[in-house]
Parts: structure tokens; sequence; C-alpha cells
């Protein structure tokens, strides 16, 4: 009976130190995929099933877990433009129009199947909460709750390289567990300052069959930037940034 | 032999690119991230127009009394437009300008004009100074702005059209602080008004002031704007824009005009003048489904628009001198309606109180960069409406592709069964370069 108890207690202590913490565990992977803040150069390519590619190129900049906007610097047709999001408010300016529009996380700005959330990616702790984690042979599958209804997708599975922390792939579910789109993040490398991460993000959806979407990082660097710079007065200035 | 090469011919022919398909890499050429002090760029735009005329409406009449037309009347289109800069430190200079050309039935046209041309002084990221000619496009609204007050009027048949400023000088101070209220900032601005500077804005030889204070609260976007000088009446307005849920925006302005003064034509054609406050506003939602339809509604009332009444005083005064030209051949009257148009009465939106819902379909079919829309919009006082059936496709990178038509429908003095055409069908390529 001794023997039992013994074990029975062995086991009670033995389990809080083997269980992974998914909280902390989400916070390494958004550290490690970038800076707290930092800018960064993307490339984002559209592909259609006939092979046809329409390509953007952005310059992002990201403050703190709720701040991050992006300027379009190509092709000819965006440059100017500007995304800003602070939480859950996201604007789009446009030169032309000339002054910021209120949009939505699941519009999207550049057409495709990356959508503004996932242009205007936050910290993934700062929307989502850690339901559980199952441990793989060389993953953690994580899986994320919204922590709001304004998030883009209520269910995230996040898959994540067990020894990178880094994320290898990511499903983005509704509610009803209906899959809207998987992410691939591919490709790690150093950008330097100690940043190493994967520089492409692959993404399909059974929404959009056929088409496929790409991000691809270059110039990723911690940098810090004034508050002021996460406003709408300053859409129309983000060139100066650079 | 021969046979071998065929075979190995055609499947490298077409096993190549799939296997490049599979194993596809992606390139960024680290030389677009570079930044030049320098910027050039522009936009053409090629845009041929169907015009389907009312012959009996009051304003063929004005345009075409001396000069009838068929059933159509076709037009071509073309405009430029280039933009450039220059920055060295915390200087930058910025120029736009706008050549619309014009071939239609009374000849051709062109007009080149600066839209932008200012210096800017930016001596940190809360603060800077622009000076020159500048838009500044005050307001929430999609189709209207009434609290647009250092703008040019908008169209709210195509409002996302680029548009040309006034000479001003202005600031942006920007705050940002923790708490519910996230921004603050504030853009005072100097309008001048005086001969070959902003002359046809209203009153020579004054130096006007206006404002904008900008406020990010509780997650709202609210402005408290005025314009106060003595070109125009005083002028003071707030507007608010905020996403009840991530797909349902809600928006609205609200402008009080003090002293506005207006000129009408009485039911005998003699012309008067009223002095009043008038009060415009609008209200608006936008809304985003799951299946990308956006669907933009906004009421608009017009508190500086002319009544039924003397919207129907105007026309009975253009049938008027229509009636004179015709017995007489004196087109005086209708010399004056004309003048009178250009001075409001013909103006988008001249009356009172507008209803606009545009819907907008993203990609249908998973057809990607095409976007289908429809746009009405109607004169809720009279009735009259129109509608915009609209086909968008920008597949083609730098190119946008627009095929649009429009039909009006209103009875007999009423602001769209009145207006010179029946309906126009469009074509518009735009190229950014």
């Amino acid at each position: 009976m001794l023997k039992i108890i013994m074990v029975f207690l062995s086991l009670l202590i033995a389990l809080p130190v083997y269980a992974v913490d998914g909280k902390a565990l989400l916070e390494q992977v958004d550290r490690n995929l970038s800076p707290e803040s930092y800018e960064s150069y993307r490339k984002l390519i559209n592909i259609e099933p006939d092979g046809r590619k329409k390509e953007f190129t952005l310059f992002t900049v990201k403050k703190g877990v709720d701040k991050v906007a992006s300027l379009f610097l190509a092709p000819a047709s965006e440059n100017g433009r500007s995304t800003l999001r602070l939480g859950d408010n996201m604007w789009l300016y446009i030169p032309n129009i000339g002054k910021p529009i209120r949009i939505t996380s699941l519009q999207s700005v550049v057409g495709g199947v990356f959508n503004n959330a996932d242009i205007l990616q936050l910290d993934y702790t700062a929307e989502y909460d850690v339901e559980k984690v199952e441990e793989k042979e060389s993953e953690y599958l994580l899986y994320l709750k919204a922590k709001t209804k304004t998030v883009a997708y209520d269910k995230i599975k996040l898959w994540a390289d067990k020894d990178k922390k880094l994320p290898t792939k990511i499903e983005c579910l509704t509610e009803a567990n209906m899959l809207i789109k998987t992410l691939y993040f591919k490709d790690v490398k150093d950008f330097g300052g100690g940043i190493v991460r994967p520089a492409v993000i692959e993404t399909d959806s059974p929404l959009y069959k056929g088409y496929k979407s790409v991000i691809i990082l270059a110039k990723v660097k911690k940098k810090t930037f004034k508050d002021e710079v996460f406003t709408l007065t300053f859409m129309p200035n983000m060139e100066s940034l650079r | 032999m021969k046979r071998l090469w065929v075979i190995f011919l055609f499947f490298a022919f077409w096993m190549v690119p799939a296997l490049a398909g599979a194993e596809e890499s992606y390139s960024f050429d680290l030389a677009e991230t570079d930044k030049k002090p320098y910027h050039f760029g522009g936009y053409v735009e090629f845009k041929p127009i169907l015009f389907g005329l009312d012959r009996d409406s009051a304003f063929y009449k004005i345009r075409f009394y001396d000069d009838p037309q068929g059933q159509t009347l076709s037009e071509i289109n073309g405009r430029m437009q280039l933009e450039g800069s220059y920055e060295k430190d915390i200087f930058r200079i910025y120029a736009k300008t706008n050549t619309d050309l014009k071939s239609s039935y009374s000849g051709e046209s062109e007009r080149t004009t600066f839209y932008e041309l200012y210096g800017s002084v930016k001596p940190s990221s809360n603060l800077k100074f622009d000076v020159g000619k500048k838009t500044l496009r005050w307001g929430k609204g999609y189709a209207w702005n009434p609290v647009a007050f250092v703008d040019r009027p908008k169209d709210p048949d195509d409002p996302e059209l680029a548009m040309e400023g006034y000479i001003i000088a202005t600031a942006d101070y920007i705050k940002s602080m923790d708490g519910p209220l996230k921004t603050f900032s504030f853009t005072p601005v100097l309008f001048p008004v005086y001969d070959h500077v902003n002359d046809s804005f209203g009153n020579k030889n004054k130096l006007n002031i206006a404002g904008r204070f900008y406020f990010l609260l509780y997650d709202t976007d609210i402005d408290l704007l005025f314009m106060t000088g003595e070109s125009r009446s005083d002028r003071y307005g707030a507007d608010f824009s905020r996403n009840i849920t991530t797909n349902f925006e809600i928006h609205g302005e609200f402008a009080y005009i003090r002293n506005f003064r207006e000129n009408t034509l009485d039911a005998n054609g003699n012309m008067t003048s009223r002095e009043a406050d008038a009060r415009s506003y609008l209200i608006g939602v936008r809304h985003l489904t799951t299946f990308d339809l956006t669907t933009i509604v906004e009421y608009y009332h017009n508190g500086t628009g002319f009544s039924g009444d003397d919207m129907k005083n105007y026309y009975a005064f253009i049938e008027r001198g229509y009636d004179t030209y015709q017995t007489t051949g004196n087109a005086t009257i209708l010399g004056k309606a004309r003048q009178m148009a250009e001075s409001g009465y013909g103006r988008s939106s001249a009356m009172a109180d507008y209803l606009y819902v545009r819907f907008s379909q993203k990609e249908p079919f998973d057809i990607l960069y095409f976007t289908p829309s429809f746009t009405w919009m109607m004169n809720t006082e009279d009735k009259s409406w129109s509608i915009t059936p609209e086909l968008l496709y920008t597949g083609i990178t730098n190119l946008d592709l627009r095929l649009r038509t429009g039909f009006l429908f209103g009875d007999g003095n009423s602001e769209f069964g009145e207006k010179q055409n029946d309906y126009r069908v469009e074509f518009r390529a735009g190229y950014y370069f």
C-alpha cells in the first residue's frame, strides 16, 4: 500500500515538471518569429492555378504586441498605400483617396489567399490562448483559441519544431473546425542580430482551390519606433521610416 | 533516333514547367528594397464613353439648344498623371500633375494643372509642416463629405478619383498615449484666398483658418473640424468611424454652417438671396460578409442643397428660356440658366436628401482580382435615382480595366429625370508606372 502511495505521490510531483507550459511555448514561438519591435521587407506573391503571378513588395514595422504598419513599395499601382493595425483596429490609406479608411481583418488588400490579418500579423499570444499542447516526436502541436470574437480565425492548430521552437505549419479554422487555410513555414534563415526564422511562408486554402500565396521575408532587423508612427495621421508618411 | 528526340522534346516541353512547379523556389531581389532619395511615377488612362441622351430633359436643353444631337453622343477621354518627389534629411518636395484630354462633339480640349505641389519639413515623427498645393480629404463618408471644408467637392459617381488640392500651409502634430485615448493629433491650416491663389474658393483677399482635431478614443476615430475666415461663412463639424464588429463599420459626419447664403430662383424666375444657418449630415455603414460582399449604405442630408420647389422653379426657367429661343431665337434666358447650372444648380448632389447603396463582390467564382459592383443612388425627395453596374479587373500588374454603365430614372422636374443623359456606357483602361 505504502508503495502505491509513494508511486502516486511521485507521479503528482513529476507531472508538472514534464508538462509543457503552452503559454510560455507560444511566447517563445512569437519571439523566435520576430523581435517585439522590428522592421522588415516582404515580397508577397499570389499564384493562380495557371501559374500566373502577381507580386507585391511591402515594408513593415511592428512595435509591441499590438502595433503593426506596412507600406506598399511595388507594384506601381499600389505604391504609397499603407496599412495600419492597432489591436483590433485596421486602416488602409490609399494616396488617391487621401485618407485612411477602416478595413476588416477578413478582407484582403492584396487579393489572393492572404487576408489583412495575415499581412498585419500580431503576436499569436496577443490574440490566442493555448487550449492544449500535444507533444510529438519532433514537434509540438498547439491548439489555440481566439481570445475574442474579433480575431480573424476562431481556432488555430500550430505545429512547432521542438528544437527551434519555430512554427512549421499552421491550420486556421472556424469555430466549427472548418479549415480556412494552411500556412507552411519554410527555409529557416539567419537574418543576423540573433533572428533565425523561416524566410518563406506559403499558404493555400480549400476556399481558393488551386491558388497559392507566398510571403518571402528579407532584412528582418530589430528596431524601435515611436508610438506616433502607428497613427492614422502618420500613415501618409511611412516612407520616411525607411 | 529521331523518334526518340521527338519524344524527349515532347516530354521536356511538357514536364519542365511541371517539375519547376513541383520544386518551386521563390526569389526576392533586395534591390527592390533600396531607398532612393527621389521617386517618379505616373498613371495614364484611356476612357471612351457613350452617352444616351434624354432630349426632353432640362440639362440637354441648356447645353444643346443651338446644336441638337441624335440619340447618342460619344466622347473619348484621356488622362495622364505624373508624380515625383525628392527627399533629403527632414525635407521633401512632392508634385503631382494632371492632364485631361477630351475629344467630343464640340472638338478637342486639354487641361493641365498641378493637383499637388508642396514642400514638407518633418523635424520628428510627431511633427510635420507642409506648404503648397495639397489635398486634405477630411471626413469619413464614402460618397460625400460634408465636413471636407478645405477640399473641392467629391464626385459621388466616382468617389475614389484623385482630386485637385488648394494652396495651403498646414502642420500635423501627433501624440500617442496609453489608455482609452490612444491617439491625438492636430492639423491647423492657413488657407489664403487672393488673386491667382485659391480664387475660386470664395471672397478674395482673405486669410482663412481651418483645423482638425483627431482622437482615437475607445477604438473610435473622432474628428472635430472648423473653418473660419471671410471667404466663406464659418463652419464647424465632427465626424466619427468605428468598427462595431470586425466586419461591420459605422461612420458619420455633421457640419454646421453659419449664415449660409444661397441664391435661388422664385416661381417668377427672379433671383432671390436667402441667408440662414445650415446643417448637413451623413450617416453610413460598411459591411463585409464571409463571402467578400462589401455593402456600403449612406444617407446624406445636404443642408446647403436646393429644395424640390427651388429645382422646379429652375427647370421651369429653362423651359421658358427654351420656348423663347424656339420662337424668337433669343438665348438670353438659357445663357443665364447655364451660368446658374455652373454656379450650383448643375452640380452633383445639388439637392437636400440622398441615399447611396453600393454592393461590391470581390473575386466571385474564385476569379482572382475581379470585382463586380452595383451602385444605387436615390434622391429621396423627388424619388429619382440612378443605378451603376460595374466590372473591375486588376489581374494584370499595374493595369486596371473597368467597364461601367449608368442608368438614370426619374419623372419630369426630378433631379435624375432632368439630367442630360438617360444612360451611359464607359470603358476605362488605366496603367500605372
